[in-house]
């Protein structure tokens, strides 16, 4: 077990390697660049010459990539040419912020989802089983920016004035100073990942339900509510798992166009941002962070996979 | 405002984004009454939150690089330059009360205002406007301004309380050159960590891509002014937040409300829209350099295929004037007299036939440089077909806009705040010019603009400009199609913003003439 995970990681930093390889020559092959970019229209040669000296991006490309790598190292992020600071500096607060916003997302569906899914298939085929799979399946229909539309339309501009619609947060305050602020874009993401993770548990809680050993701690006498927990739980939470790391690896891509929406001030934003700005340091280090939570959960999820099935525990544990 | 309950038609719906479409519906029909518009003297006190178009990581409160929407409008309220442009774009001065021309136009000579302090209460001296103009040409580091003032030689003292500045060549129009946001007065230790201007706020807080606030400055030189206690500018990214921030109230104002959208607004009572009619213009730049464009026949057939009055409607939704292919509309020697060019297919059709082509086929590069741009590359696309003209459209990102290939595209646009005929020609259609982006150098128009330049007599110099503008028209190669309208909006318990003609937002983001009727303004 402790080497399986000693393996993936080890495997994982050389994706995230990869990534990072992949994410600066795309970055580079973009035309146009940080000085001009940041100049716009008053892009002069002489300003565009001075600009590009104070950057560094007069040096070489291979030079720049190692610096940053040797940088990484050492836990320094490299230097953002737009704010000509160090990233980190940059991203400190923004991180937090969407962490937030990721971890409370996924503390509401995943357990509202399982339960819904699980409710869901105890009442197979009864009106409220029929309820829940089709809201769920118009829901799931929905990309994130409609989602986030109808909700700004219905709770904060137009029918009910309840929600802040954007985030806008004071210097100095941190994003969780007014909860009121974070309801919405928490919202839109819940009714993203929640339909996805209901419907997984009802299929797969169905299968369980209907096999061979579910029928038979019933013919015992068993009671409904021990066959429940004791015996088709355990069997529907590994391939579950799966999904909901699938839907909480897509939260940390997701939460970019969600940030935008409500202009919150997390990573998604400063993503679009530098990508605008062509500012290779900070677009690296969101997508190795967004490729990084990507592979932590889907590890977290083999493993608990494993933890849930006693034969694949046994294999691993060998 | 009878229009509030209009029914809806297909092609309005489409018009709107999802959000607001909605919006309208429930809010154009709703109960809500109409907020009373404020009257009488201005209230002191408050904050006033306004939500502001674009920035980002590279946000700055340096008063000499401002480049994005929230640069500017930090810049115009930290930092005043000798002059600037009024809401009718007149010359106003600010830090000096006069600004006089030797008669040969070669030396200028700027007399500071009494009075005029700095944040922290310094009194401003010629030895700061001598720094000021020395960090904003500097040749390692030129800033915003520097582009537009090679013709400056030397700044001097002049006594204790003028400046003199010196020219390399005569010209007429400095004054002019002067009068830019860009070019604000700072003291001589000026180190931006501690950005000290004259405006009428000072800094408070900022938060870089965020946003940043300001407190009034208790030294302005303006008696009364600023009325507001604090300000707040919020940087907004995308349109949909900003429109929908200000329909929460979690702002005061906002810049820049794309026209499909002023309808949506209009119909909120509680909302005012504002609406200015500018000088700002989106050109088509042909470089007179490259083929198919060299042909003088071709330009002006590209000219004559434009309807311009559906450009309007169709990009701007009717928010703009109708262009001549001249720019400068405020400027006095504007060539008015000149006639309004329409669609005219068949000349095009018959130009184009005897510059030897049947049908023409041309790549027009285009970007979200500005709103409206994408549009309206799409409408000359549509409008150019008529006269077997085939546009394919290459769309790119703003940045890819304005990279390597900016300036040298055969066939694109650009966009251009309000400027008068002077100060344009040196920024973009001189053969020096920065900007040049048709590759213009007409020896006869360089040798007009030049004779102009230093001729101190008005209408003689506007007799030579009118002659310089003839030859625009007849040849140049710019399709300037109309003048589009500055739309903003605000809530209505905001008052003292009113229409500004140099095409920068919400009153020329000049805040100090802001102030709150209510004591909502200023909770947070």
């Amino acid at each position: 077990m402790t080497r399986l995970i000693l393996r993936r990681l080890l495997v994982s930093v050389l994706v995230l390697w990869v990534v990072s390889l992949l994410v600066f020559v795309a970055t580079l092959l973009l035309p146009g660049d940080p000085a001009r970019a940041i100049l716009g229209q008053q892009a002069t040669p002489e300003r565009v010459a001075a600009l590009q000296h104070q950057l560094h991006l007069d040096l070489p490309v291979w030079q720049r990539y190692l610096d940053w790598l040797g940088g990484l190292f050492t836990g320094d992020l490299g230097t953002s040419t737009s704010t000509q600071g160090p990233v980190t500096a940059l991203l400190g607060d923004r991180i937090s912020a969407s962490l937030v916003l990721l971890v409370v997302a996924a503390v509401l569906a995943t357990p509202v989802g399982l339960g819904l899914g699980t409710w869901s298939s105890i009442r197979r085929d009864r009106a409220a089983d029929q309820v829940v799979s089709g809201i769920s399946l118009v829901i799931a229909a929905l990309p994130e920016f409609v989602i986030g539309v109808a909700l700004v339309v219905l709770l904060s501009t137009t029918v009910f004035k309840i929600f802040p619609s954007v985030t806008i947060t004071a210097p100095g305050e941190a994003v969780w100073d007014e909860p009121a602020q974070l309801v919405l874009p928490v919202l839109t993401l819940v009714l993203v990942v929640t339909p996805y993770i209901t419907r997984m548990m009802r299929a797969t809680m169905n299968e369980v339900l209907d096999s061979g050993y579910v029928e038979m701690a019933r013919l015992k006498g068993v009671r409904e509510r021990t066959v429940l927990v004791r015996h088709a739980l355990p069997h529907a939470i590994g391939p579950v798992a799966q999904v909901v790391a699938l839907q909480l690896a897509w939260l940390a891509g997701g939460v970019v166009v969600v940030e935008f929406l409500f202009r919150y001030p997390g990573i998604g934003q400063a993503l679009i941002d530098a990508v605008g700005k062509r500012d290779v340091a900070v677009v690296q280090a969101i997508t190795l962070l967004i490729a990084a939570v990507y592979i932590v959960v889907n590890l977290l999820a083999d493993v608990v996979g494993i933890l849930a099935n006693p034969k694949l525990r046994t294999e691993a544990g060998r | 405002m009878e229009e509030r309950c209009r029914p809806f038609t297909r092609r309005r719906f489409l018009g709107v984004t999802g959000v607001t479409g909605v919006a309208l519906l429930a809010a154009g029909c709703g109960t809500t009454y109409a907020a009373p518009v404020p009257t009488g003297p201005p209230r002191s006190g408050g904050t006033l939150r306004v939500g502001v178009t674009g920035g980002g990581a590279s946000d700055t409160l340096d008063p000499h690089t401002p480049a994005t929407n929230p640069d500017i409008a930090r810049v115009i309220n930290l930092y005043e330059p000798l002059l600037n442009r009024d809401h009718d774009y007149q010359l106003q001065f600010l830090v000096a009360q006069s600004l006089t021309s030797s008669p040969d136009a070669r030396t200028w000579t700027a007399v500071l205002r009494d009075g005029v302090k700095f944040h922290d209460g310094r009194p401003v001296t010629p030895a700061d406007v001598v720094a000021t103009f020395k960090r904003i040409m500097d040749p390692k580091d030129p800033k915003s301004g520097a582009a537009g003032l090679t013709m400056l030689a030397e700044v001097a003292p002049s006594g204790s309380r003028a400046v003199e500045f010196r020219l390399n060549s005569p010209n007429a129009g400095f004054d002019d050159l002067l009068g830019q946001y860009s070019l604000g007065i700072v003291p001589a230790d000026f180190d931006v960590k501690r950005p000290i201007g004259t405006g009428p706020f000072k800094a408070g807080s900022f938060t870089v891509g965020q946003q940043s606030t300001f407190t009034r400055n208790e030294h302005y030189w303006r008696p009364g002014q600023p009325y507001l206690d604090e300000l707040v500018l919020i940087n907004f990214a995308d349109d949909d937040a900003r429109i929908n921030a200000l329909l929460s109230s979690q702002v005061d104002a906002i810049d820049q409300v794309p026209v499909a959208l002023v309808d949506v607004l209009r119909s909120d009572p509680r909302i005012e829209v504002l609406t200015a009619e500018t000088g700002t213009w989106l050109p088509f730049t042909m470089r007179v350099d490259r083929p198919p464009f060299d042909d003088v026949r071709v330009r002006q057939a590209m000219r004559l295929v434009v309807d311009r009055e559906q450009m309007i409607n169709q990009v701007l939704s009717g928010q703009g004037r109708l262009g001549n292919d001249l720019y400068a509309p405020f400027d006095p020697a504007y060539a008015k007299e000149l006639p309004q060019r329409k669609q005219d297919v068949e000349t095009a059709r018959q130009l184009l036939a005897a510059a030897g082509h049947s049908t023409l086929d041309v790549e027009l590069v285009t970007a979200p440089i500005q709103a409206g741009a994408v549009e309206a590359a799409q409408v000359f696309q549509q409008q150019a077909k008529a006269a077997g003209i085939n546009v394919r459209i290459r769309k790119l990102d703003t940045t890819t806009f304005y990279g390597e290939n900016y300036l040298s595209w055969d066939f694109a646009q650009d966009f251009w705040y309000t400027r008068n005929y002077l100060p344009q020609v040196a920024s973009g259609t001189l053969p020096k010019a920065p900007y040049n982006e048709t590759h213009w150098q007409d020896p006869e128009f360089v040798d007009l603009v030049t004779r102009a330049g230093s001729t101190v007599d008005p209408a003689a110099r506007t007799d030579l400009l009118k002659q310089a503008q003839k030859i625009e028209y007849e040849r140049g190669g710019l399709i300037v199609w109309g003048f589009v309208n500055q739309v903003d909006a605000h809530q209505k318990y905001v008052a003292g913003l009113v229409p500004d003609r140099t095409g920068i937002s919400l009153s020329g983001y000049q805040f100090r003439n802001a102030w709150l009727s209510r004591d909502e303004g200023g909770v947070r």
